[in-house]
């Protein structure tokens, strides 16, 4: 299948120029990788929500915001090392996941957005009064301890570490996201989008697929949070604020929904773009706005599914 | 008391939002916007016309301006595709903020008093403006249940959140009604900004405190149901005016968002679109 | 209450939508290996008939039993767990999938456990690769198997829905106009599908081309406003009065 083929060749590729950069690359440049690393994990996990079960989430800021002080907050009160931190902050998006994904898969699409979109707003506003807890918008700072006790040269404080460390979750992430996809799963999934309702005559429980779709992409999300806060030591109630739930939508839009991996290019795009533009154009969010639309005007399925689209297979 | 001021106000905001949502199908996150929209040019033009009124009257006509190309050239072309016409919704919203944030600037500002009357109510001294806002609002309600209800374009409208496919059979042009409706539904929420904008800072950002609420006042309220609106609108603010005499303004509004899931999944009404079993 | 050997039984089953009621105590039954016909000019409810028996609609009264089963009000995937499979009228596929991934997921559904569902690789499981061969086989798609369903013509789509019904191993097969909008020679091809099956499971065919009717079904039902107006063989149906005053004048074109 031709589609299939090109996005695996991206994301193959991608891979082997990241794995080489860590060490090529100067430090400002460096740190932006890491970035683009992180969001590419959320933004995957995303497009399982919305390109593989078509769950349009505006709370998906939830899970990036709850993993990240799930970390921070696991190093700090709970003086746990690194790695159970990490374990943690995904305990913390899975249960949360789940318990929303209980309230909001049920609904119908406008309610699922609306709803979603509600529950994250709470967490925001929670999130900013309880200062004692989160810092507010000030946030929290923490030390990070090493990855493993016993080897303390590994620490994340070393920006060769921090990369390489970032880089092997993006590796299996991917590697098990595009394992799921492939697997019955993927096709449940797939056919869910297609036709919810034919799915179910078929004999699927919709409802359920819909749940275990949401909350990869909830644990996904936390897994980019924790990392995201390992990686700048800090996390701030901000990280619930709705623009993080809009973020994905534009990563996985310019890259492609329903592609696993054409979402890296949407969150590289962005990134770059948020990081060059905004130096001399304050209001650099309004060419944001102004892109969205016209993405949307070229393709509603993103770039690299519009390419693909002109392809033969599509899965 | 000031509840049922602002529950007023949102009233008209969510009226708007359940036209559009109701007609179009469309998840109008930038809807808040224009209520901010609204609230900005009222502050501009009610020194410049010196008259209230003429700011009432001048705020919905340029709205209309901004919202009809907005409903015809973006979100028409992606008719049907629900997930899509949103996320249009959130770019507009970005570009609305955006564009206040680079004429008026970041700071929140207060409006003068159009009507710098005090009342006297139980013993309590009460601005006058308050009152003018709700009988504006009340009189505008009463004004566009009257349209909905009596006359044959306000039915065409009520038809349409029935059953759009069936209107447009009947031969009505639907883009017309979209187009109006779109209108309608922003003008309303510019003029809630109008009227809001005396007694709260108008800033760029306060399209997003009231979104969220009026998309649960038109949940909990029912789709195209004026009565159902005005009632969840004024019990909402109520309650979170009743809330923030003991929680933070913050604690406050997340009770009401938390009371809004509860009763959604009591009263799943949210199925609307679900096959009915 | 059901008769021992009815694979299906439908026991005064009434659907109201408000004022309107689209059926109104409908009752018939249904044994192993028959193919009955429901016919009735449109708008008798028939289609409806069809949701309230797969799960869709609860019924308002009545009561439904699958293999002396009741499964009145259970949801659509666990009546076609239980053995029951339809096509729709107009037609359902996945578009974005192949001919033969459409046929896939519906195999994998009777053949599902969470063991092979996450990791393995969806084409490597072999019994369910084979069992999809071999529907594809029997319809005649097989050699259109990579093509896109939304790509396929017309009357091509028609018989890929009746390869995802069959797709969940039905004892009951209920199919909605299978025939509708095809030409005279793939209705035939569909047709000779039609009796191919009626060996092996039972049919409830909703149709208005009479030809076919009493080509291939052994009874018929027949609706009118929602009512049962008739139900027997063919040949006796064929004597009825009033369904002959029915379909007076209606000619049925396919």
């Amino acid at each position: 299948m031709e589609r299939k083929g090109v996005v695996t060749w991206f994301a193959l590729g991608s891979l082997v120029l990241l794995a080489i950069m860590g060490v090529v690359l100067p430090g400002g440049a460096r740190s932006l990788v890491v970035q683009i690393m992180i969001f590419s994990i959320f933004a995957m996990g995303y497009d399982i929500c919305l390109g593989y079960t078509n769950q349009c989430s505006l709370g998906h800021s939830m899970f990036f915001g709850a993993g990240a002080y799930g970390a921070i907050l696991s190093i700090m009160s709970f003086k746990l090392g690194l790695m159970p931190a990490l374990g943690a902050a995904l305990l913390v998006g899975f249960v949360l996941s789940v318990l929303t994904g209980l309230i909001c898969v049920r609904l119908s699409e406008a309610y699922f957005v609306i709803v979603s979109a509600i529950i994250s707003a709470v967490f925001h506003l929670l999130a900013m009064d309880m200062t004692w807890l989160t810092g507010g918008d000030d946030g929290l700072s923490a030390s990070i301890p090493p990855i493993s006790q016993s080897m303390s040269q590994l620490s994340l404080y070393n920006p060769y570490v921090n990369y390489y460390f970032v880089f092997f979750f993006l590796l299996v992430s991917y590697l098990v996201l595009k394992r799921m996809i492939g697997a019955p799963l993927g096709r449940i999934f797939i056919s869910i989008r297609e036709n919810p309702r034919r799915a179910h005559f078929l004999g699927y429980n919709v409802t359920r697929y819909k749940l275990v779709a949401f909350v990869l992409s909830g644990v996904f999300g936390a897994l980019s949070g924790a990392l995201y806060a390992m990686t700048l030591r800090y996390a701030s109630a901000d990280y619930f604020s709705f623009y993080w739930s809009v973020l994905p939508i534009v990563w996985c839009l310019i890259g492609g929904i329903g592609t696993i991996a054409g979402c890296w290019i949407g969150v590289a795009l962005m990134s770059l773009f948020q990081y060059y533009v905004s130096a001399w154009f304050t209001h650099y969010l309004l060419l944001f706005g102004i892109l969205i639309l016209i993405i949307l005007k070229v393709s509603r399925r993103g770039m690299l599914g519009y390419l693909a689209g002109r392809g033969s297979g599509r899965i | 008391m000031n509840g049922l001021i602002w529950g007023l106000i949102i009233a008209l905001i969510a009226l708007g939002l359940s036209l559009i949502f109701g007609v179009m199908g469309i998840v109008n996150m930038a809807h808040g916007d224009l209520y901010m929209v609204g609230a900005v040019l009222a502050f501009y033009l009610f020194p410049l016309l010196g008259n209230f009124w003429l700011a009432l009257l001048v705020v919905p006509l340029i709205i209309a301006l901004i919202a009809a190309p907005i409903e015809r050239f973006v979100l028409r072309p992606y008719e049907g595709h629900h997930a899509v016409t949103m996320i249009a919704t959130v770019g507009i919203s970005f570009i609305l903020q955006q564009a206040a944030l680079a004429t008026y600037g970041g700071v929140p500002k207060k409006m003068a008093d159009p009507w710098a009357v005090s009342f006297n109510l139980f013993g309590v001294s009460y601005p006058g403006y308050r009152f003018l806002i709700a009988a504006i609002s009340i009189v505008i309600l009463v004004a566009i249940g009257l349209f909905l209800y009596r006359t044959s374009y306000g039915i065409l409208i009520r038809a349409s959140i029935q059953d759009k496919d069936m209107a447009a059979a009947m031969g009505i042009d639907i883009n017309k009604v979209l187009v109006g409706t779109f209108v309608l539904g922003s003008a309303l929420a510019a003029i809630g900004g109008v009227l809001a904008a005396p007694i709260t800072q108008v800033s760029y950002l306060m399209g997003n405190d009231v979104v969220l609420l009026a998309f649960i006042v038109v949940i909990i309220g029912g789709l195209g149901s004026l009565g159902g609106t005005l009632v969840a609108a004024l019990s909402l603010c109520a309650l979170e005016g009743v809330l923030s005499a003991l929680l933070s303004p913050t604690q406050s509004k997340a009770a009401i968002f938390v009371v809004m899931i509860i009763i959604l999944m009591i009263r799943p009404r949210g199925l609307f679109g679900e096959p009915e079993r | 209450m059901t008769e021992k050997g009815n694979l299906l039984e439908v026991v005064d089953v009434s659907r109201h939508f408000g004022g309107l009621t689209a059926v109104d105590n409908v009752s018939y039954a249904i044994r192993a290996g028959e193919v009955r016909g429901i016919i009735g000019p449109n708008g008798a409810g028939k289609t409806t008939l069809f949701n309230v028996i797969t799960g869709e609609l609860k019924p308002s009264s009545g009561r439904i039993y699958l293999k002396g089963e009741d499964i009145t009000g259970k949801s659509p995937d666990l009546i076609c767990q239980k053995g029951m499979s339809r096509t729709f009228q107009l037609t359902y596929v996945f578009p974005e999938m192949t001919v033969y991934q459409c046929v896939w997921v519906g195999v994998y559904s009777k053949a599902k456990r969470a063991a092979n569902m996450f990791l393995s690789r969806a084409d490597r499981l072999k019994e369910v690769a084979d069992k999809t061969m071999e529907i594809c086989r029997l319809v005649g798609i097989e050699d259109r198997r990579d093509e896109l369903a939304s790509n396929l013509s017309y009357g091509d789509q028609k018989v890929l829905e009746i390869a995802m019904a069959l797709s969940t191993d039905p004892a009951l097969l209920l199919l909605d106009e299978p025939t509708q909008g095809v030409g005279p020679k793939e209705a035939d091809g569909i047709v000779q599908l039609i009796e191919l099956l009626s060996g092996r499971m039972s049919i409830l065919l909703i149709e208005h081309n009479i030809d076919i009717i009493l080509r291939v079904c052994h009874n018929l039902t027949v609706l009118s406003n929602g009512r049962v107006i008739a139900d027997g063989s063919c040949a006796e149906i064929g004597r009825n009065e009033e369904v002959q005053r029915i379909y007076l004048g209606e000619i049925t074109c396919s």
